[in-house]
């Protein structure tokens, strides 16, 4: 199929304006989880190991956000939560498969918050978390976690 | 996915950190009761398996589990299927974690070598390479710690190597070869010495949903491979073994999910 000038000029352009966003998205997305590795960094002193797997993403302000995730009874767990927003109010929290909370230990700083969690019982967790902003509309936000 | 622990905030770190006033605060308090029906929010859907070690440092804290014993080597069969050698990376990464609880090295060396193999196989050498290099590099200094961190952020790199590039499936099957392993392993210790302690590791009906759930959300060509067919099979029955109304896993059925992982890594590896 041959694509007129005016098209192939119009796709060109368009290709370069989505070029141009995408690495600015995925820096804030990799920010967020480079703030989430700081919250990681006493933990790993304590002899945590840290998953190279994690969630991350961007949303809507303030938005409540929840992830499933295994757990082994008999392992301590940490979570991490890192932003990019420089005025996030961040929330974290983990709960068992009866909705009950199960984390302990909460500890916020500026772009960034945490959670241990010694499971009670091997099986599925929610974690539940949100990053508020009082002047962005969008958030970055990262998940990490670690154990020992 | 940024693979790095230490990335570029390492610079930023210490004047951060001293701006920061970190403060705790005990959450059980303050977090209210979870009711998934009435969530006002977004349940993201991405799954993270967890890796091996993770159940691993479980049973070392519950015994002495003989690793050596539970180590299989590292002959992989020959194949160009795409589906059949990412199935074949993940339990060669997971027999890369056994190895590391054995503290192996001659294992390890073998493991790192074959993961070198299989990443050229499927066009990843240039992501792979450095990897299975700090793997041998770790493992000449006898860091355990680091050369485990290294296999799973190989695992990492390459299944995000294979989503950037749109090959989600392979990516699923990535995972999935690692989690049979390192469930056969895992079931193969706890059979050993049966206790309900460490059968209930095993409860992971989550986990296994996931992976039912991945298979069926492939393209026909996948689901038409007849290793990713044999799986299916094999995960329906894993997942009603683990059945439980309190979370315990009785001797029984730990002897069919050992059964059915082993049989289902038979057929992923040829054997």
């Amino acid at each position: 199929m041959k694509l007129s000038l005016p098209r192939r000029l119009f796709l060109a352009l368009a290709a370069c304006a989505v070029a141009m966003c995408l690495p600015l998205v995925h820096a804030t997305v990799d920010e967020a989880h480079d703030y989430a590795m700081q919250a990681a960094t006493p933990f790993v002193e304590q002899g945590f190991t840290v998953r190279e797997d994690y969630w991350n993403g961007e949303v809507e302000n303030a938005q409540k956000l929840a992830v499933r995730h295994q757990l082994f009874k008999g392992n301590e767990y940490a979570f991490w939560l890192g932003t990019a927003v420089d005025d996030a109010e961040l929330e974290l929290a983990v709960y068992d498969v009866k909705g009950q909370p199960v984390h302990m230990e909460l500890k916020s700083a500026k772009n960034y918050c945490s959670v241990r969690v010694n499971p009670p019982k091997t099986g599925t967790y929610t974690v539940v978390f949100s990053v508020k902003s009082k002047k962005e509309k969008g958030v970055t936000w990262a998940l990490a976690y670690g154990y020992r | 996915m940024n693979h790095s622990f230490l990335p570029r905030w390492m610079s930023r770190l210490s004047g951060v950190i001293c701006a920061l006033a970190l403060s705790a605060a005990s959450a059980q308090g303050e977090a209210q009761k979870y009711d998934a029906a009435s969530f006002p929010g977004f349940v993201v859907d991405e799954v993270v398996v967890p890796v091996p070690s993770e159940i691993f440092s479980v049973l070392d804290k519950l015994g002495e589990p003989n690793w050596k014993q539970e180590l299989r080597g590292v002959k992989t069969p020959t194949t160009t299927d795409r589906y059949e050698l990412s199935l074949i990376f993940g339990t060669v990464v997971a027999e890369g974690f056994v190895a590391v609880q054995a503290q192996d090295k001659k294992a390890v060396e073998d493991i790192g070598r074959e993961v070198l193999n299989l990443a050229q196989s499927l066009g990843l050498t240039k992501a792979v390479r450095p990897h299975a290099q700090s793997i041998l590099d770790a493992v000449e200094k006898n860091d355990w710690k680091a050369v485990r961190k290294e296999f799973d952020q190989t695992q990492a790199t390459v299944r995000f190597e294979m989503e950037r590039t749109r090959d989600i499936d392979h990516a699923q099957c990535v995972s999935l070869g690692g989690w049979l392993r390192g469930t056969a392993s895992a079931t193969s210790v706890v059979a050993k010495a049966y206790n309900a302690d460490r059968a209930e590791l095993l409860n992971q009906p989550m986990l296994v949903e996931h992976f039912s759930k991945s298979i069926t959300g492939m393209s026909s060509e996948a689901k038409s491979n007849a290793t990713v067919a044999a799986i299916s099979k094999g995960l329906t029955t894993i997942r009603k073994a683990m059945d439980s109304q309190d979370g315990n896993i009785t001797q029984e059925q730990v002897t069919t999910i050992r059964k059915t992982s082993e049989e289902l890594l038979a057929q992923i590896l040829k054997k």
